[in-house]
């Protein structure tokens, strides 16, 4: 939808304000990058419910909210430490408002050709491997789908300055965890900030990534691309956390390429946010490659919490497994949306996808569609997908042992997303997530 | 101590139990035997409180109080335990926390302190070892990947640490194998005492060589046909289920 009406939106209109400091960032080639995205992003506007991949998510805040473009703010670290997730033992980037804060970050020896830290310093060293990467894994142009939709991603590209850049030379294996945190205090009225990140693994390299997506403060819209390009036997275990605050919208795409036999681990969990839209692009463009992707969301109150992920099986031989939970109560509103295209080069793909929601509420809903489209003819592709309550005999179980019905089922509902969350192998995140997530199932046995 | 009247139930609009009466004491191990879909585990589920039966007539007691009125976990707390058939699965609830839960809300039940982390460990070790358990299945989640000799185990095992007053053993011994069978009826056995009452429900005779009963129960058609002691359960091996019929046949 063109919107040229005379109250252009504020995602439109911050774009004339902010030209001239962005063109100050970086590499002259991305300004071209950031007028070509601008105007692919403006032809197409904020999606409404008739555009298929947003169907059942309401934009409309972002077309009324009057977003100005973020600038940092001042937290300090103590602060940070007192957030749930700011004292998880890593090698730690932290944003507030979009904006790089080293004070804030933690400054740790790495191994040679290592870099961590801001996309500003890793130019420096890196400039020629980021401009090879960045913009083009976020990119589905050539690949199968009529109803591809990358606007959120043009937005981002359009407003390209500050970011995160994770660069690990081949054979790196690093053993401590890194961590992008991406702090929101909008204490100053609503703010927009496009937070972009990148991530090059090498040959044979292996990392645990957590990208931390937190608010502390206000109403805000948070537009975040991630793209991840691992090399041939690299492996990542890569932790999206969105806790954003109740009055705000997030909004997320992670792109990734995976060359062959590399192994991608996606946990992807979201509690936060009142519209929250993550998209998830695994391209598979080697052979023997594995790809886990794991979701787990909680929603109450009006929460809107939509995933979307897709795969691409390029390739033969390789497997894909997903399981995304959702627990919605109140009014909330789940959307699950995954797509697996298998091409037609692609034999002896194994994929297998599970749906599984659990709605504790009458005025609760969710939305799932598999949409499993397959060019090749020796492949192993499934999908299921589960609505419901809690199983009756899994509560009799309980119950006969002694435990109360409330107890029981509050047991059972923890369980169902405790078992995603038990994939995530950074020491210590675990149990600050299981922490987060009693609370959370605790409030919607208040509100019930 | 359990006293069972008149006992009728139907599952939707079959009646599958139709006026049991039966009598546990304290201190008694009895048997109901009886062939496929004569209503045994009907008779189990009913006692416990599973839903989806809807008991038309009769009286189940626990010591004079009225079990029909109670909810499972009422039940679980006055000292009914019930193991499964098929035990469940319940993935993410680890095995010490879900048994650590169950026994505190007993304890509150019943007026007594809730363990500590501490204290239940200590309560359940001996227990652990009774029962040939390997003690990285108390970390595990519930069941959860178990094989199915694994899973009648953790059911005699939860009844050690809960120690309830009347236990139904519901068709433990199928898909065991010898070893596995010894090993729970070991566990049956040493929670035998003068203050509990046990009730073993079974297809089979062969259970009932390790779990010797005081009395033994036939149940056809969803009435208690025939009662005696354990030379019942041997008669019945010898001579199958037919003797009973034709018995029953040459009275009418």
């Amino acid at each position: 939808m063109i919107d040229l009406k005379a109250e252009t939106h504020s995602l439109l209109a911050n774009f004339e304000l902010l030209k001239g400091l962005l063109s100050t960032y970086g590499p002259e080639a991305w300004q071209a990058l950031r007028e070509r995205a601008f105007r692919s992003y403006s032809e197409f506007g904020i999606p409404t419910l008739k555009d298929e991949e947003f169907k059942y998510i309401s934009l409309r805040a972002l077309e009324e909210g009057r977003f100005k473009p973020a600038y940092g703010a001042t937290v300090d670290r103590y602060q940070v430490e007192q957030t749930t997730l700011g004292s998880v033992d890593a090698i730690t980037v932290v944003f507030v408002n979009g904006e790089y804060a080293p004070e804030l970050s933690s400054a740790h020896a790495l191994p040679a050709g290592v870099f961590i830290g801001s996309l500003k310093d890793g130019l420096g060293i890196y400039e020629e491997e980021v401009l090879a990467k960045l913009g083009t894994i976020a990119n589905l142009k050539g690949k199968l789908g009529s109803s591809n939709d990358e606007r959120f991603v043009d937005l981002n590209t359009a407003y390209l300055s500050e970011g995160a850049l994770v660069y690990l030379p081949s054979g790196v294996s690093l053993e401590r965890p890194i961590h992008l945190l991406y702090l929101t205090s909008a204490n100053h009225g609503p703010l927009v900030s496009h937070p972009r990140t990148l991530v090059i693994l090498g040959e044979n390299s292996d990392a645990k990534l957590l990208e931390t997506y937190l608010g502390m403060e206000g109403v805000y819209f948070t537009n975040a691309v991630t793209e991840v390009s691992m090399g041939p036997n690299a492996i990542l275990e890569h932790t999206k956390i969105q806790l954003e605050q109740a009055d705000s919208i997030h909004i997320a795409n992670i792109s990734v390429h995976q060359a062959e036999q590399s192994m991608y681990t996606s946990n992807n969990i979201a509690f936060g946010g009142k519209i929250a839209r993550n998209d998830i692009n695994v391209w598979l463009d080697g052979e023997h490659t594995e790809t886990w992707l794991n979701g787990a969301s909680v929603g109450l109150d009006h929460q809107v919490i939509d995933n979307h992920t897709r795969i691409d099986h390029a390739k033969p031989n390789c497997n894909s497994f997903e399981v995304y939970k959702a627990i919605l109560g109140d009014h909330a509103a789940g959307v699950f949306n995954g797509k697996i295209f298998v091409y037609e080069d692609a034999q002896k793909t194994d994929a297998k996808q599970t749906n599984q929601a659990i709605l504790l509420s009458n005025t609760a809903s969710i939305n799932t569609k598999p949409q499993l489209e397959i060019f090749a003819d020796d492949v192993k592709c499934t999908h299921g997908a589960t609505v419901g309550q809690l199983r009756e005999e899994s509560m009799f179980y309980l119950r006969s042992r002694g435990i109360p019905k409330a107890e029981a089922q509050a047991l059972l509902v923890f369980a169902f997303a405790a078992e995603v969350l038990a994939k995530v192998t950074i020491p210590g995140v675990r149990e600050i997530l299981e922490k987060l997530l009693f609370e959370k199932l605790e409030l919607a046995q208040q509100a019930s | 101590m359990l006293e069972i009247k008149n006992l009728h139930a139907r599952v939707e609009d079959k009646e599958i139990l139709k006026g049991i009466n039966l009598t546990v004491n304290a201190g008694e191990v009895h048997a109901i035997m009886g062939p496929n879909g004569s209503g045994k585990s009907t008779l189990a589920s009913v006692i416990a409180g599973k839903s989806g039966y809807e008991v038309t007539e009769g009286t189940v007691e626990l010591d004079g109080k009225d079990v029909l009125e109670l909810n499972p976990e009422d039940r679980a707390a006055e000292g009914i335990f019930l193991a499964f058939q098929y035990p469940v699965e319940i993935p993410g609830v680890t095995n010490t926390y879900f048994l650590r839960a169950a026994l505190n809300n007993i304890r509150k039940h019943r007026g007594v302190p809730e363990l500590s982390m501490t204290e239940f460990m200590k309560h359940i070790k001996s227990k652990v070892q009774l029962m040939e358990m390997e003690n990285s299945l108390l970390s595990r989640s519930v069941n959860e990947g178990f094989s199915g000799g694994e899973k009648k185990r953790n059911e005699i095992f939860q009844m050690a640490v809960l120690e309830p007053r009347l236990a139904i053993l519901d068709e433990t011994d199928s898909g065991l194998d010898i070893d596995a069978l010894k090993t729970v009826a070991n566990g049956v056995n040493t929670l035998r005492s003068p203050e509990r009452g046990i009730l073993v429900v079974t297809h089979y005779q062969r259970l009932l060589n390790y779990i010797v009963p005081d009395f033994v129960h036939i149940l056809m058609e969803g009435r208690i046909v025939k009662s005696g002691g354990k030379e019942l359960a041997f008669e019945l091996e010898e001579k199958g289920y037919g003797f009973i019929e034709e018995e029953l046949a040459s009275k009418a």
